[in-house]
């Protein structure tokens, strides 16, 4: 062996000339790389410990829990089975038809906030901060703080976003139900912010499990001041993105299947923000007649 | 020999902070590089391999003592003095003159994208294009289908992916020195490449996409940046502009120094109207601070507005038909509507009354607030007669106010929490103002 050969050396220096090579496995430095999973589970935060435990033993039983369910889903099937009577979505057909715009959510009670969820970068490790209340005069008021200071994880590299997002509706049983806005070409909204660019992102449902990050995006610019704003943007403007990426192929958003939309605020501009919501619909626009604002022939070169 | 020389090398470049987690920029972490020369040397002499020992002379006289130097430490060097454009450009040239093979680039490039935003170059597409400029050229460029086929040099690849993603997260557009480049060295069909096309396809897209631009440079004078403000925030066109105070230092009374602030107002003819009109038997209101974010500014703001009449109070006032002989300005046309041409939204209108002015000052106090009540009241001479409560809010500013003039909150009252609109009156001025309109 060559052994013998390097006895001139001491035995340390020799040692410490088999350690890089194991130093050096792992070939890429933390900072470059986004981690690609290929399951696609949930979210759970770099160093957090996995739950382990089994699907019922995340249930907790309860008998007047129980009742109330029971209460609720019969009082929802025969809403479902009664509304139908009526026409569809529990409306007489020539209002169902002759609709030209619908109110899908506005803030006037303390019950209408259970309709959505806020979150924010707190919950991968930030220290972005958003609250959603009712404001003076009964509109859905959303502030907080936006901070984009990325979490010491080690592995995550930007930070800094607020986000309110609509639970998706559901019927009896809780299957899900959808919204759809087939008659309709333009998303309204009637807002008051601080000046911020804000996102309004659509989840429409998807049939593949892969698809299931896929939202429908676009930017809701405001204006600030004291006066409300009134914006209407075309469906036919929203970007597909997943993942917080836009996608190279892009498709117009289908509408007889909208499960939620979300707003979301990522401007790394570090300090307070407020966004106030009075109501979202959904109107028709006649003089709108684009079907899809982006280029989706094929491209040359095909990217 | 060669290859073990250069794991060798990639380790000692890669033991400074790079192989650490990233670190928030603000962040205070460890010390850059090592803790001092001496414990350096102990180090690298105890992790030498022997053939590193075997370094032609040629190579080790250029390093500077021997050693291997992380490139945040070139850094360091380069900006010993100043933070600045140059310093970041001479640390790029040391880089490139040390080594004709340009080894450890992809680390060098890494620190250099991390140590950008403080030498203030994240936005200067020539920075970019010289970090761009240090991969080797035409040594990365797939040249059969196998290598195209697979991920030819990914950690190379990625590098370059990553420069262009800093791009783009601080929304630099790329141009043709930068197109050219990737072509040079990463092909035509490589993944920085695709990140380029991206970039050119879609950043056009959106750049004028906002319909109330914010310049990218705002103006540093205090008083022209509330210009640009409340000018965005009227909603006007015909909204004017007025000046009340510029800010200016002058001698009180004791002998020492009292700076002025700035009070910068705006009011539009159909505010004024409005304000007119005004039942003064109901008092207005000032409130504020509210916040107005213009890009990465925060600007805050403070408004005159009354509360909205209760339904029995309000009263119809018809058109007066000669107002206007031109045209009329009532039309009581029966236009056939069909069934579903009605495109008036079902819900409750938010009535939160008449906004009457804006105003942006130096100092959020009452006293600053009054003088520009005591300015609009030349305009509009119903503020003379209409009682004005203020409804500040305890913000980021200080409360200078007068001790006989003011009322200071109790110390248990609860503060508004930031960032929210006025909940509580903290302080209420039910003095009708009338007495000192004016005199100030």
């Amino acid at each position: 062996m060559s052994l013998p050969k390097l006895t001139h050396l001491p035995q340390v220096r020799l040692l410490t000339s088999i350690h890089p090579q194991q130093l050096l496995l792992p070939p890429v430095p933390a900072l470059a790389v986004p981690r690609r999973a290929l399951v696609q589970g949930e979210y759970r935060r770099p160093g957090q410990p996995k739950d382990n435990r089994l699907p019922w033993q995340k249930i907790t039983f309860n008998l007047s829990k129980g009742l109330e369910g029971i209460k609720k889903h019969l009082g929802l099937l025969k809403l479902d089975l009664t509304e139908r009577w009526v026409g569809p979505e529990g409306k007489p057909i020539l209002e169902h038809m002759l609709e030209q715009n619908r109110v899908v959510w506005e803030f006037r009670g303390p019950e209408s906030l259970n309709e959505w969820t806020v979150s924010c970068d707190h919950e991968i490790g930030g220290h972005s901060e958003a609250y959603l209340k009712l404001g003076k005069h009964n509109t859905g008021f959303l502030y907080g703080t936006l901070s984009s200071v990325p979490p010491r994880d080690g592995e995550t590299r930007y930070s800094g976003y607020c986000s309110m997002r609509s639970k998706q509706p559901l019927g009896s049983f809780d299957r899900k139900k959808f919204h759809d806005w087939t008659n309709f070409n333009t998303l309204h909204l009637r807002v008051r912010g601080d000046g911020r660019p804000w996102m309004v992102n659509i989840a429409a449902e998807t049939y593949f499990s892969h698809q299931k990050d896929d939202l429908y995006s676009y930017f809701l610019f405001t204006r600030g001041g004291p006066y409300w704003q009134d914006v209407k943007i075309p469906f036919s403007k929203f970007f597909l993105s997943h993942r917080g990426r836009i996608q190279d192929d892009q498709h117009c958003l289908w509408l007889d299947k909208i499960k939620t939309i979300g707003f979301t605020l990522g401007d790394k501009a570090d300090g307070p923000f407020q966004l106030e919501i009075d109501y979202i619909g959904v109107c028709k626009d006649y003089a709108h007649t684009e079907e899809f604002a982006y280029e989706v022939y094929k491209r040359n070169p095909e990217v | 020999m060669n290859v073990s020389r250069n794991l060798v090398l990639l380790l000692g470049r890669r033991a400074g902070p790079l192989g650490a987690p990233p670190r928030p920029p603000g962040a205070p972490g460890p010390p850059l590089g090592l803790s001092g020369p001496g414990s350096l040397q102990a180090w690298r002499s105890f992790r030498r391999s022997p053939v590193c020992s075997k370094i032609p002379a040629e190579f080790a006289g250029k390093q500077e003592d021997k050693s291997l130097v992380a490139h945040d430490d070139l850094f360091e060097r380069a900006s010993r003095d100043v933070r600045t454009k140059a310093a970041f450009g001479r640390a790029v040239d040391v880089f490139l003159k040390r080594d004709i093979r340009r080894r450890g680039h992809v680390e060098f490039i890494y620190a250099a994208l991390k140590r950008m935003p403080e030498f203030g170059v994240e936005r200067d597409l020539d920075v970019y294009n010289r970090l761009l400029d240090v991969f080797p050229k035409e040594v990365f460029v797939p040249r059969n289908f196998i290598q195209r086929m697979f991920n030819h040099f990914p950690r190379q690849q990625e590098c370059g992916v990553q420069v262009l993603e800093q791009m783009e997260n601080y929304g630099v557009l790329p141009n043709v020195q930068t197109k050219v480049l990737l072509v040079q060295v990463f092909g035509e069909k490589s993944h920085p490449f695709r990140k380029y096309q991206r970039l050119m396809y879609w950043f056009p897209r959106f750049r004028h996409v906002n319909p109330f631009p914010v310049p990218c440079q705002l103006p540093a004078d205090p008083v022209d940046l509330a210009r640009l403000s409340l000018a965005r925030i009227a909603n006007d066109r015909d909204a004017r502009v007025t000046v009340y105070q510029l800010p200016a230092t002058e001698p009180s009374e004791s002998g020492a120094e009292r700076t002025l602030p700035h009070i910068v107002g705006v009011q539009s003819p159909a505010q004024m109207e409005l304000l007119s009109r005004h039942d003064p038997r109901r008092p207005v209101f000032v409130e504020g601070p509210f916040p107005l974010w213009l890009r990465t500014t925060c600007v805050q703001y403070y408004v005159l507005r009354a509360d909205p009449v209760p339904q029995e109070l309000r009263v119809e006032e018809p058109y007066d038909p000669e107002r206007c002989l031109d045209y009329p300005l009532q039309l009581d046309l029966d236009l056939d509507r069909d069934l579903g041409d009605d495109e008036s939204f079902d819900v409750e209108d938010v009535d939160e009354g008449p906004v009457y002015a804006m105003c942006m000052a130096g100092q959020g106090d009452q006293a600053t607030l009054n003088q520009w009540i005591s300015g609009l009241q030349e305009q509009n001479p119903v503020l003379g007669r209409v009682p004005t409560l203020f409804r500040l809010q305890a913000g980021s500013r200080e409360l200078q106010a007068e001790p006989d003039r003011v009322r200071r909150p109790p110390p248990d009252e609860p503060t508004a929490e930031p960032g929210v609109p006025v909940e509580e009156e903290e302080e209420e001025e039910a003095e009708p103002r009338r007495s000192r309109g004016l005199k100030q």
